[in-house]
């Protein structure tokens, strides 16, 4: 690893950036697993009292500008070159967590619905700034070669977090908390964003090292925008994610189901889950450093397909007592890897002119439009009262789907370089 | 759920299916606390506490292979126990043929069992030459076929060795996650009745693979005494290894990680150099 020679050389400066890097996005994560994606639930079905299928639609809307506002200020970061102007994305990061910060404060007080959807609509702008400014980060602080393991980190420590707290998930129980959290960062990004810092400087042109600004997968080529080394990725991570907010944000609806899920009353169950959360994280950060990413997408589905397999089973033939841990560990075994391939994947399909497009409409189109189009099918579904089995044989059909069509698509491009010429390596 | 409960659970699929029960009605109750008032249908005890109430009667039959199975009511089919512990309360009652494996059994006076027949594979209290038996002509075998490797196919041990004491963690990882995932994947296949062969095969091929893991983690040990006796080397490497995952074993917790990790990196090795026929080597990354 990289952070072991920076370590052991007393190299402080590279290091700050990992600090930094880990610090900023496992708080945005854990932000977006609890306030945004669950809070915001609580806020319009329980707060509001909108019924479900309201809330459904105002979750899509969300997504659909989050996405929006993603690609916008991801092509005109690149356009503009802030992409590679550290003290240009810290001044908007500042802004994106000073925004983040009223709404946060504000979430108890919205008691209309106009109110509401104008605070989805603020959350949702702050949220597609954010995804192109944060995730470039990577390639200003961490060097290729482990950006797997911090990716790994990232995600294994939000997921911690989010795992033992909130106990429950109500807005305004944690508006406070997370509104207390939040000023140290907004103080620190205010002051770094109108004072230079050698510190600063020294980071903001680590980019233009070889072992940073050149995604792993852009060598000896970079990867295009409309090619199929990036669109593929992005039609498989939006099946991952759209697959598992599908399945999930019903399985946690059933009280069957609660007892062995993040929203256990039993502290031993989630910590176990909270544990296993790292744990995943570790294992898929260790293969996308060794191993063809194939095979982290490989061990995804496959891990997808068979976690479905066992809810469904249990749920066909289970007896109706709280089911065993091996099928929450399974899942969360693959919502690990999905999560610590997210991180990594999408910078090190870019380089310095591309990072902002690519990580806005890989995040964008694969994470947030996946998980938001598929939490309000999720709740529509419940909805309408669509029986819980019917529901799981659906996400189970695209969880098969997908498992069959990655080979399928792997070897037809095999074919379509073979076709043009390209050498049967 | 307990590992070694596995090999016992496989049993008694195999009893299920070659008694002709209906699969879908087998419930198996791995972990935790539980009253069974109505069920119609197989029911497998495994690491559980599990109830029949006083005045409930359930149809059977019953496999008991871990935990504790009370029956306060009754069973109305047969009770086969292969471990754990079965106490039959007064007016508990089994209306079929209790089959006795190996386990405790405690009846109360006002028990009733129909018929009842035991076999006893294993002695209650077994004394340690038996109880070490099982490890030590597994260590003479793996040594014995490990000097055989060692000296026809050195080379295969060389690369799963090579992978192992050069990509440790790598192995661990890939170790782990094939064992938790296909461990799963067999079982919940033995479930399905029809798979049952599969399943015992693959779970067959699994253990081959650690042992062959084995041989290799030995192979590199022996390698330490720079002797030209390869195949002597490896066997008492062997040896070493397999007295350490015992010595180790003794400590708690602590001890089970670091003999787990230890298989876990063999079998990690071997998977990743295809049996050892092909050197592992970690994708190239810049700086």
């Amino acid at each position: 690893m990289k952070l072991v020679e920076y370590v052991r050389e007393g190299q402080w400066i590279p290091l700050t950036g990992y600090l930094f890097y880990v610090a900023a996005l496992t708080a945005g994560y854990y932000y977006n697993l609890t306030f945004v994606q669950l809070g915001l639930t609580d806020l319009g079905t329980r707060e509001i009292g909108l019924p479900a299928e309201d809330v459904s639609v105002v979750m899509a809307v969300l997504a659909f500008l989050t996405l929006v506002v993603a690609v916008v200020s991801g092509i005109t970061m690149d356009k503009k070159g802030w992409s590679t102007d550290l003290y240009v994305k810290f001044r908007l990061l500042f802004f994106i967590i000073l925004v983040q910060l009223i709404l946060t404060v504000a979430a108890p007080f919205v008691s209309s619905v106009e109110a509401f959807v104008g605070w989805v609509v603020v959350c949702s702008m702050a949220l597609g700034l954010g995804i192109p400014v944060t995730f470039s980060f990577m390639l200003d602080f961490i060097p290729i070669r482990d950006r797997g393991y911090v990716a790994a980190t990232v995600a294994g420590l939000s997921f911690f977090a989010a795992a033992l707290y909130p106990v429950e998930w109500r807005i305004d129980e944690f508006s406070l908390v997370m509104s207390v959290l939040m000023v140290p960062a907004v103080l620190i990004l205010g002051v770094i964003s109108v004072k230079r810092f050698a510190v600063i400087d020294a980071l903001a042109g680590q980019h233009e090292r070889d072992t940073f600004g050149i995604g792993r997968f852009c060598r000896p080529t970079p990867v295009r925008t409309l090619s199929l080394a990036f669109i593929g990725p992005v039609v498989l991570m939006f099946g991952v994610f759209f697959i598992d907010s599908l399945g999930f944000l019903r399985i946690i609806e059933e009280p069957l189901y609660i007892y062995t899920s993040w929203q256990s009353p039993d502290m031993g169950v989630r910590l176990f889950i909270a544990v296993l959360h790292v744990v995943g994280a570790l294992a898929a950060g260790v293969l996308y450093t060794n191993f063809n990413r194939n095979w982290v997408f490989f061990w995804v589905f496959g891990l997808f397909a068979f976690t479905h397999l066992l809810y469904v089973f249990d749920i066909r033939f289970g007896v109706g007592d709280t089911p065993a841990l091996i099928l929450p560990m399974f899942y969360v075994l693959a919502v690990s890897f999905y999560t610590t391939l997210n991180f990594a994947l999408w910078p090190d399909l870019s380089t310095t002119e591309t990072i902002g497009t690519h990580t806005a409409l890989g995040v964008g189109i694969a994470g947030w439009l996946a998980t938001f189009l598929s939490t309000s099918l999720a709740l529509y579904s419940e909805g309408i009262g669509l029986p819980f089995g019917t529901h799981l044989t659906y996400v189970n059909a695209l969880s098969l789907l997908f498992i069959v069509g990655l080979p399928v698509l792997l070897y037809g491009h095999r074919m379509v370089v073979l076709a043009r010429g390209g050498t049967a390596s | 759920m307990n590992l070694e409960l596995i090999p016992l659970l496989i049993v008694v699929l195999l009893m299920i299916s070659a008694g002709g029960v209906d699969v879908e009605t087998t419930e198996f109750v791995i972990e935790g606390d539980h009253e069974i008032t109505e069920h119609r249908g197989a029911l497998i005890v495994g690491d559980a506490t599990v109830i029949i109430p006083g005045d409930e009667t359930i149809t059977g039959p019953v496999y008991v292979i871990g935990g504790e199975f009370h029956i306060e009511g009754a069973v109305e089919g047969d009770v086969t126990q292969l471990s754990g512990s079965l106490l039959i309360e007064d007016g508990g009652s089994i209306g079929g043929e209790l089959q006795h494996f190996g386990g405790s059994e405690e009846f109360a006076d006002g028990a009733i069992v129909s018929e009842r027949s035991s076999v006893e594979f294993a002695p209650a209290e077994p004394d340690p030459i038996a109880a070490y038996t099982p490890v030590i002509l597994t260590t003479l075998m793996l040594a014995l076929v490990g000097a055989w490797f060692a000296r026809t196919r050195r080379t295969l041990l060389d690369t799963v060795g090579s992978a192992a004491r050069d990509h440790p963690v790598i192995s661990l990882t890939v170790g782990a996650l094939l064992a938790v995932t296909f461990l799963a994947v067999f079982v919940f296949m033995a479930f399905t009745l029809v798979l049952l062969p599969v399943s015992i095969l693959g779970l067959l091929v699994g253990m081959v693979t650690i042992f062959y893991g084995i041989i290799a983690v030995g192979y590199l040990v022996g390698q330490q005494w720079e002797t030209e006796r390869v195949g002597l080397a490896t066997a008492l490497g062997i040896v070493a290894v397999m007295a350490f995952l015992q010595v180790i074993g003794v400590v708690p917790i602590l001890g089970d990680l670091i003999a787990g990790g230890l298989l876990l990196i063999g079998l990690g090795a071997v998977v990743l150099t295809y049996f050892g026929l092909q050197e592992f080597e970690p994708v190239t990354l810049p700086g």
